[in-house]
């Protein structure tokens, strides 16, 4: 087990918080722990796509009902998303307020876009009856796609409640580890897509 | 550690980067290549954007090594895992 000892942490501002024995905050160690397990699910989801493409023969595919253009803006959008993401770190560690919120509102609309658009897409494949049934890609495109979608819910939902805070004043330097948290689950939402977009809609 | 103070012309200069990267991916995909080199290179280019954000936007680059060894460790375990799949009988490739 790992042992929790009470230091100052510069990550903390000049408060004091739990940092394990590892030397790192325990919530950071443990977003990173979180994630790495969110890297096992969304791992094991594309090496089952991976070897179920190469086990068919006669891969299907999407068959022109894929938008590059959308696919590529939507991966735009996301990795804006991100960098707005990490300068509303920068603006909290500096106690830059009124950039913090900025930025998180950026943030949060990026994720709206992105979700509008995957949206519009759906509903197109969906009134042309393609469904996760009509075949083995489009059993993995709505599995992957939608799972990821799910995620991006609900890293919104986190830049809301941390949003919330900000606009409370709750967010000073000290607790810049709120924003971080956040940033770290969205920037790995973010890097998901970074490998959906090109085995979906590229190769 | 994560307080390292990156300016923001550092996390400019890396959203370039991701953008152009994602870019050259796309029209690498219109090349009249073989399937298994586009796809190498497609993801190859993901692989170098995806250490881009882990590096500089979740700032494992200036944080602990343990925080390193803790985001590798899963990969490691699925490569693992989708090498003995695919070395398995049960698959037909």
């Amino acid at each position: 087990m790992t042992a929790v000892v009470m230091h100052a942490h510069p990550a903390f501002g000049t408060g004091h918080a739990p940092v394990s024995a590892t030397g790192v905050p325990s919530h950071k160690l443990g977003m990173w722990v979180f994630l790495a397990s969110e890297v096992m699910f969304f791992t094991g989801l594309i090496a089952a796509y991976v070897v179920l493409r190469l086990s068919h023969p006669a891969w299907p595919g999407p068959e022109g009902h894929l938008s590059v253009a959308l696919g590529t803006t939507n991966t735009l959008v996301l990795i804006c998303s991100s960098m707005t993401m990490v300068m509303a770190f920068a603006q909290v560690q500096q106690d830059r307020q009124r950039s913090l919120r900025a930025f998180l509102t950026w943030t949060i609309l990026l994720g709206c876009v992105f979700l509008g658009i995957k949206a519009c897409e759906y509903r197109v494949k969906l009134t042309h009856h393609i469904l996760p049934s009509t075949n083995v890609f489009w059993s993995c495109y709505y599995t992957l796609t939608g799972f990821h979608a799910v995620h991006v819910l609900g890293g919104i939902i986190t830049n809301l409640w941390v949003l919330s805070l900000a606009l409370r004043h709750r967010l000073t330097p000290a607790k810049g580890y709120v924003v971080e948290l956040a940033g770290l689950y969205w920037h790995f939402v973010d890097i998901v897509w970074i490998f959906l977009f090109p085995l979906l809609y590229l190769i | 550690m994560s307080d390292s103070h990156a300016p923001a012309s550092t996390y400019l200069w890396i959203w370039c980067w991701l953008a152009g990267l994602m870019l050259l991916g796309v029209a690498f995909s219109a090349l009249p290549l073989s399937k298994s080199t586009i796809a190498l290179a497609i993801l190859t280019l993901s692989t170098v954007k995806a250490a881009l954000v882990v590096l500089y936007y979740m700032h494992l680059k200036s944080d602990r090594r343990v925080l390193a060894l803790v985001a590798v460790f899963p990969l490691v375990v699925i490569a693992l895992a989708t090498l003995l799949v695919l070395s398995s009988r049960l698959v037909t490739l």
